[in-house]
């Protein structure tokens, strides 16, 4: 209560206002133009490598260093201290241009590890690229073995697939097909009915298999004189022979034999046994 | 015969005083004229350092100015303009700083061309075996 009895004497409220204000200005107005002369172009360099993100990254300490120096050069002097004016103006812009000069070292070393980089890169890749090739042709060395493996797996399945098709037994001299006595009438060499299921068989094999070499070999029962069993046994493997030549394959692949009775499967003294020795057998020959 | 004494100690005593704001005087007086000697050792080494980095190759006109700025010192010295020796000083000590900074980037600049151009051979030599490949 008392303050505001005391302040309220006071004339006129805007006055007051108006004199700090103009205080202010002139005490402003004042300052500036003490500013010794050519600070204003160093100030100006120094921002414009404060306002440089890579000078500032690069050159931080220095542009502060450069920072005080101006600040120090713009500080308003006597008219009579113009040596101090010029000195502090010298260094203020030997300073900024130090700043400028680190920066850009630092920032050449910078960029040069990005070089040494792209190098360590373009090494790579061309270690990589070789590296590459070389692993193809591994690679493709090995899937070809791997194609060769898996062929060569595919067909020896084809192979066995076809062989269990023939009925065929796989022995030391080959594949060993044996066409019983049912392809000929007694004592005939004819093949009966003009063709024959494992025959086709036979023929589909050795078309698959054109570089196999085959026997084909004569077997008779023992009735009848050795003599006549083996005549025999050859005509019923020629007539096997000219079946298969008929049907197109090479006759140079055919070699053939009767051993009339000399190589039984069976006993002869049984009907059964007498049956399953005539018979003509096929050796396909193991591929070597 | 007491006041006597009295006025004999209050004269020493003036004596005294006098002697020693003499001293002192002279002291600063001294003091004002002596050599900036750190200031000029430190313009010395910064130059010497200048061309240590061969900044005569790289920032010739700096390394002239501070040697320019070294002399001017040594000359005020010689003329016991004391306060403008240390100035000069200054100045050649940070002419020679910006020398050196020059210096080295004007050398990384170099080490990068080059750089660049080893890579660009590189890169070169590594599209053609690709090519012959």
């Amino acid at each position: 209560m008392k303050i505001l009895s005391f302040l309220k004497p006071v004339p006129g409220k805007k006055t007051t206002i108006a004199v700090v204000l103009s205080s202010v200005l002139l005490t402003a107005c004042a300052m500036s133009p003490t500013s010794p002369e050519g600070s204003e172009d160093v100030r100006t360099k120094l921002t414009e490598l404060q306002q440089n993100p890579d000078m500032m990254t690069h050159a931080r300490i220095e542009l502060r260093d450069a920072e005080a120096a101006v600040q120090l050069a713009e500080q308003p002097l006597d008219s009579d201290e113009q040596a101090l004016a010029d000195y502090r103006l010298y260094m203020a812009d030997r300073m900024v241009e130090i700043a400028r000069a680190k920066g850009q070292t630092r920032l050449l070393e910078a960029e040069r590890e990005q070089l040494g980089e792209q190098r360590d890169a373009a090494r790579l890749a061309a270690r990589t690229r070789e590296a590459d090739e070389a692993h193809a042709d591994a690679e493709s060395a090995r899937s070809s073995q791997a194609d060769a493996a898996a062929l060569s797996a595919r067909e020896a399945e084809e192979l066995q697939r076809q062989i269990d098709d023939l009925e065929a037994e796989a022995t030391e001299r080959g594949l060993v097909l044996t066409l019983g006595d049912v392809l000929f009438a007694s004592g005939s060499a004819e093949i009966q009915g003009g063709t024959n299921e494992n025959l086709e068989k036979l023929v589909n094999f050795l078309e698959q298999y054109p570089d196999r070499q085959v026997l084909i070999e004569g077997h008779t029962d023992n009735v009848g004189s050795a003599m006549f069993n083996e005549t025999l046994s050859r005509q019923r493997a020629e007539s096997v022979r000219r079946f298969l030549t008929g049907r197109g394959i090479d006759g140079r692949r055919l070699t053939v034999s009767g051993f009339g009775f000399e190589r039984p499967v069976a006993s002869n003294d049984s009907a059964t046994g007498r049956q399953q020795n005539r018979r003509v057998e096929v050796v396909i020959e193991n591929r070597e | 015969m007491k006041t006597h004494m009295i006025r004999r100690a209050a004269e020493r005593l003036g004596l005294f005083t006098t002697l020693f704001l003499a001293t002192l005087t002279l002291v600063a007086c001294a003091s004002a004229p002596l050599p900036p000697t750190e200031s000029l050792t430190m313009a010395s080494d910064a130059i010497a350092n200048a061309e240590q980095a061969e900044a005569r190759r790289y920032a010739g006109a700096e390394l002239e100015e501070a040697n320019r700025h070294l002399a001017e010192a040594e000359k005020a010295v010689a003329a016991e303009r004391m306060t403008e020796a240390d100035r000069l000083a200054k100045q050649a000590r940070v002419a020679a700083e910006l020398a050196i900074a020059r210096t080295e980037a004007a050398k990384a600049a170099a080490i990068n061309r080059e750089m660049g151009r080893g890579a660009e051979a590189l890169d070169e030599e590594m599209q053609r075996q690709g090519d012959q490949q």
